[in-house]
């Protein structure tokens, strides 16, 4: 994912879940390795060589279900297919769990999603291995609370550098900020325009999943308000931009 | 594969690196086939993914002693049946022809003779069985099994690789000219432990850094490496000699965490293997070193380095190039002569799959097409022998000599 994970794990004895904390990093870079384009051994190499529909396990099948859901509640703000917007493309059928594109060519790109799909993942592995009090993050722009750090009632994350930046509280929640700026090297595109989303502007989207935030980060990042479908459960802060040099 | 005569004549006309590597591209069954996999841990799981790659391979049933792993497992196998006893799946899915061992090693042997004496296809993960006795029980059981038209393949993966497939038509026509020494290493920085899947089964899980049945990195991981040297040169080491260490997870462990090898063969040429789990640079590779050129192998990718004294042939001016430091590598692409067809040689670089993957499509393709097996009960008996000996003179800082006739 081009990105550096951190996971800091909290044990009472030394090196008692080292190897929960190792297998978590290996799903990790599982994850990035089927998820990134640049993997010919990867999902996306495999659509586009495959000319049957092709199943998928239940963690990839419920990345594709999110997105879609994301990108229909957001009016295609969010899109696996940005920039060209043809997310209809992507057949997912239910009763097989197998999917095909219909555009073997399409520029799938899962950027918006993997880090918090692998956080998803991550957190699973620690939680199967009995750690309690973890957190996680990719890039510092996704982040997972698992439980909380001893007598805290979570896992404090300030959005920005700058003092009296908002401060999210993370207790088995997920957060996920997207930004622009002028500037940024990595644009970001709306899809259903294919023009660049004008900044500056941060976006924090908090709730119960990080593959979910993740995308819905990108969504409202684009949209530039909390869209009507997101459900009660999760909390959007856009905070001012302080600008560069802050 | 054609012959050297038709391969000479393609390089020297410079637009092919190999004609008819048809092995890179996606595999597909002739027909369908329901395939079975008994142990779903970390390599079973892999084992699943690798299997839905394949067109026309069906994964249909799963067994593992551990209902949560076992549950794992089925989340990524859809349709898949779950069984925790293998007698089960062998009695209840006879449509399940073809069946897939992974589990831990010192365990293969019964559940081997026990599909196999159940009319099923075989494909062993490699190492074959952590004891000597119990690797000549799966060949001898194998072989007979083979009279019988069924299928066993040893999961030795180097064999079914297309960049060592085409690096090894490459050494074997004398690119490499005269041997100078051989080297391989496996660096990664981890503990080898892994989590428990339910309370109590710690010690079970972490089979690997039990002194009673690991074979150690020798057997585990470099049993794989050894093998590729074997199989390019056509004859097994004559002696091994090992040492071992703990340099980093002193965890009350005695299972070393970094060990070095070094084989040697009758005509005096030697590898240096080195693996560790407590660093990671370089990670894993295989090299020979040869007085024309050198040949470096690392599992997805390929390179040769030729001297500068050495004949250039017609093909290497279209061949891809990366510079490693002070020295430039050819890339070795599988599937070039499709690829420079097309003008995609740069395409090719790095294989689309891994090497399991074109290992367990070889074993589904002797099953469907009654092709022979890329890696035989005898190969991967002498491969799993080597890894045996070569841990036991690791444990026993001691040098062994092979047996003539293994």
């Amino acid at each position: 994912m081009g990105t550096r994970f951190e996971l800091l794990v909290q044990d009472e004895e030394p090196g008692r879940f080292r190897a929960a904390a190792e297998a978590a990093i290996e799903e990790i870079d599982a994850c990035h390795r089927r998820l990134t384009r640049f993997e010919p051994n990867g999902l996306i190499g495999h659509l586009r060589r495959s000319s049957a529909a092709v199943p998928l396990d239940s963690d990839t099948w419920a990345l594709f279900q999110d997105a879609v859901s994301v990108w229909r509640d957001s009016g295609g703000a969010f899109d696996l297919t940005a920039p060209t917007g043809h997310m209809e493309s992507i057949l997912l059928d239910p009763t097989t769990r197998t999917i095909r594109l219909a555009d073997r060519a399409l520029p799938l790109d899962f950027g918006a999603i993997a880090k918090g799909h692998a956080l998803d993942l991550a957190a699973r592995v620690l939680r199967d291995a009995g750690v309690t009090s973890a957190f996680l993050h990719g890039g510092t722009s996704s982040a997972f609370g698992l439980g909380a750090p001893p007598e805290s009632p979570g896992w404090d994350v300030a959005l920005g550098p700058e003092a009296g930046a908002p401060v999210i509280t993370l207790c088995n929640t997920a957060l996920s900020v997207s930004a622009v700026w002028p500037g940024n090297p990595h644009p970001t595109i709306d899809p259903r325009s294919a023009t660049l989303v004008q900044g500056p502007r941060r976006v924090a989207v908090v709730g119960p999943s990080a593959r979910l935030a993740d995308a819905w980060s990108t969504a409202i990042l684009v949209l530039g308000q909390r869209p009507p479908a997101l459900g009660p459960e999760w909390r959007v802060v856009i905070p001012q931009f302080p600008g560069p040099g802050h | 594969m054609s012959n050297r005569r038709e391969f000479l004549i393609s390089t020297m006309a410079g637009a092919v690196l190999l004609p008819e590597l048809e092995l890179a591209g996606a595999r597909r069954l002739a027909e369908p086939r329901a395939v079975g996999l008994i142990g779903v841990g970390r390599q079973g799981r892999q084992i699943i993914q690798e299997l839905q790659q394949i067109e026309g391979a069906r994964v249909a049933a799963l067994c593992d002693t551990s209902p949560s792993r076992l549950a794992s497992a089925l989340e990524r196998a859809p349709g898949a049946e779950g069984f925790t006893d293998y007698q089960a799946l062998l009695d209840r899915r006879k449509d399940v022809e073809s069946v897939i061992v992974a589990t831990p090693t010192h365990l293969h042997r019964r559940i081997v003779e026990d599909c196999l004496q159940a009319g099923r296809h075989v494909y062993c993960e490699a190492p074959l069985a952590h004891t000597l006795e119990d690797a000549r029980g799966i060949a001898a059981a194998a072989q007979t099994a083979e009279a019988g038209k069924r299928v066993f393949h040893a999961g030795f993966q180097g064999r079914s690789n297309p960049v060592y497939q085409l690096a090894r038509d490459f050494f074997r026509s004398g690119s490499v000219r005269d041997l100078v020494s051989l080297y391989a290493q496996y660096h990664r920085k981890t503990s080898w432990r892994f989590p428990a899947a339910e309370p109590g089964t710690a010690q079970a899980a972490n089979w690997r850094l039990d002194p009673a049945v690991t074979l150690g990195l020798a057997g585990e991981i470099g049993a794989q490496q050894f093998d590729v040297f074997t199989w390019y040169r056509g004859r097994m080491p004559i002696s091994v000699s090992g040492r071992g260490a703990i340099r980093l997870h002193a965890d009350g462990r005695t299972v070393p965490d970094t060990i070095h090898t070094t084989l040697t063969w009758g005509d005096g040429v030697s590898l240096d293997y080195e693996a560790t789990l407590a660093n990671s640079f370089g990670g894993q590779y295989e090299v020979f070193h040869g007085t024309n050129a050198a040949i470096k192998l690392a599992w997805s990718h390929g390179w040769m380095f030729k001297e500068a004294d050495a004949p250039t042939q017609g093909w290497e001016v279209y061949a891809t190039r990366q510079q490693f430091h002070t020295d430039e590598g050819i890339i070795l692409i599988a599937d070039a002569t499709k690829l420079a067809a097309q003008g995609a040689l740069k395409q090719g670089v790095g294989l689309p799959y891994s090497s399991l993957y074109y290992a367990l499509g070889d074993f589904l393709k002797s099953v469907t097409e009654g092709t022979p097996v890329a890696c035989s009960a005898a190969d991967g008996f002498r491969a799993t022998a080597l890894g045996i000996l070569a841990n036991e003179a690791v444990v026993n800082s001691s040098r062994v000599e092979i047996p003539a006739g293994l």
